[in-house]
């Protein structure tokens, strides 16, 4: 495994110069955001970018703020910060349970929000726990300047996004909770821990005084073509209690209307069993953080 | 295809002129000198052994190019501690008996090194957690949990547990 030579190498300190650079090293050239999964491919040769624009200096393109009208992530701010901010409790908490479980210390210390969205692979948590959340993307390119793409229409399949390659990833925006009664969490299951899930869920959940549920918004990743939402356990939570047999009824019917399939991680069967055990949990948890239990 | 990067390792500058491609690993070991940081697989960023710290941050450096590294500070192994004057940790792998072969150990001490200054007094379970991106093919990890855990606690100034009788070291 070793990376195929490389023409040309571009280290850019802001977004308009790195949309220069990419202008400069042409059409097969790469972005590199953390490096956690295009390296990998690079080294086996499954990429092989002539030249490479390095995201790492781009100062614009960290951190996170929150205003009034909800949070923005922008997309090289790293796990490992995730994991650790306060700023996401409460309603967008699934972001930082997600990046805690990532890969290992090291990849939490490189790897990016932005980078897994727009690599999007099937058994990863990002994409997934931003479909949960509703994000709306903005990218930016030279030819077309700024456009927003709401998370359901930029993820489209294995590895494929709507963003195009000439395309920056510069924003994640996170819409505010209508109320205070509101929170999110996210859980996977893979082969060890804190791995690829064979199934991750993430939920968010809008209670009332009583705790009874008024919304709710349920999705699933590890399976084909990419994360999915299921917008039918609505119909089944809203309205209710947050019990535990209420959970585990819902998450029931999320895994029996979910698709899943079978590959070398497990199989489809298993994959339901999951949805359904992981599905009851996660509910309850967000649950939990939204009644401040 | 090339290109002239200054990298401070340890906290000296190497100057050298290197292909695009070279990962970090390599430039550290080959164009450096520096052999104790290891290549544990075939660069696939599974093992942990060559992980050093950028910026005081623990990163496998084969999943880095070595042009990514210019400007930047990198710690290796050979500059946590020396043969004369182990640091904390290291003192702690030496008295728990927390390596056999010792492939994986520069690797693990470098990642351990940036934990314990985040996690001051952390339980089994963090460390074993903290662990997840470094393979051990000889001690089973018990006893580098038991190390690392000391080398925080002596840190905060808790007595440390005493390692379990007949494994002091022979000196």
């Amino acid at each position: 495994m070793y990376p195929a030579p490389i023409e040309a190498y571009f280290a850019p300190r802001t977004i308009d110069e790195a949309l220069h650079c990419r202008a400069e090293a042409g059409d097969d050239s790469s972005f590199i955001a953390g490096g956690m999964s295009l390296m990998q491919a690079m080294k086996a040769r499954l990429a092989t970018p002539p030249a490479l624009i390095d995201l790492n200096e781009v100062e614009e393109l960290r951190g996170l703020a929150k205003g009034p009208r909800g949070v923005t992530v922008r997309p090289m701010t790293r796990y490992r910060e995730l994991a650790v901010t306060t700023a996401l409790h409460g309603a967008m908490q699934a972001i930082g349970d997600a990046a805690a479980t990532v890969g290992d210390r090291q990849v939490r210390n490189a790897g990016t929000i932005g980078g897994s969205l727009c690599w999007n692979y099937v058994a990863s948590c990002m994409p997934n726990v931003c479909l949960c959340l509703d994000a709306t993307l903005v990218l930016v390119s030279l030819d077309d300047g700024e456009r927003t793409v709401p998370i359901d229409e930029f993820l489209i399949g294995p590895l494929e996004t709507a963003r195009r390659d000439d395309e920056l990833l510069v924003e994640i925006n996170f819409p505010a909770p209508k109320y205070r009664g509101v929170a999110s969490a996210y859980r996977k299951y893979g082969g060890t821990i804190d791995s690829l899930p064979i199934i991750g869920i993430a939920a968010l959940i809008e209670v009332d005084e009583a705790g009874v549920c008024t919304d709710v918004r349920f999705s699933v990743g590890g399976i084909l073509p990419t994360a999915q939402r299921f917008d039918g356990i609505g119909d089944v939570l809203r309205g209710r209690p947050g019990t535990p047999e209420v959970f585990a009824e819902a998450a029931s019917a999320a895994a029996e209307a979910i698709e899943t399939q079978t590959d070398h991680l497990a199989s489809a069967h298993y994959r339901k069993v999951l949805i359904r055990t992981l599905g009851r949990d996660v509910l309850a948890e967000a649950h939990a953080r939204a009644t401040g239990g | 295809m090339e290109k002239t990067i200054t990298v401070t390792v340890n906290g000296t500058a190497y100057t050298r002129t290197v292909p695009l491609r070279l990962l970090l690993v390599d430039f550290i070991r080959d164009d450096c000198g520096l052999t104790g940081t290891h290549i544990g697989c075939t660069y696939e960023g599974r093992c942990g052994a060559c992980t050093v710290q950028i910026g005081g941050r623990a990163h496998k450096s084969c999943m880095k190019l070595a042009v990514q590294a210019d400007g930047k500070e990198v710690t290796t192994i050979e500059g946590l501690g020396s043969r004369d004057n182990l640091n904390r940790l290291q003192q702690a792998f030496s008295r728990y008996h927390a390596l056999q072969c010792g492939f994986c150990t520069s690797g693990i001490l470098m990642n351990a090194a940036e934990f314990l200054k985040e996690n001051i007094n952390p339980s089994e379970a963090e460390v074993r957690r903290a662990l997840v991106g470094n393979l051990c093919r000889c001690t089973g990890y018990s006893h580098i949990v038991e190390a690392i855990l000391a080398a925080s606690a002596v840190r905060h100034g808790v007595k440390p547990v005493p390692p379990p009788a007949g494994t002091e070291p022979d000196r």
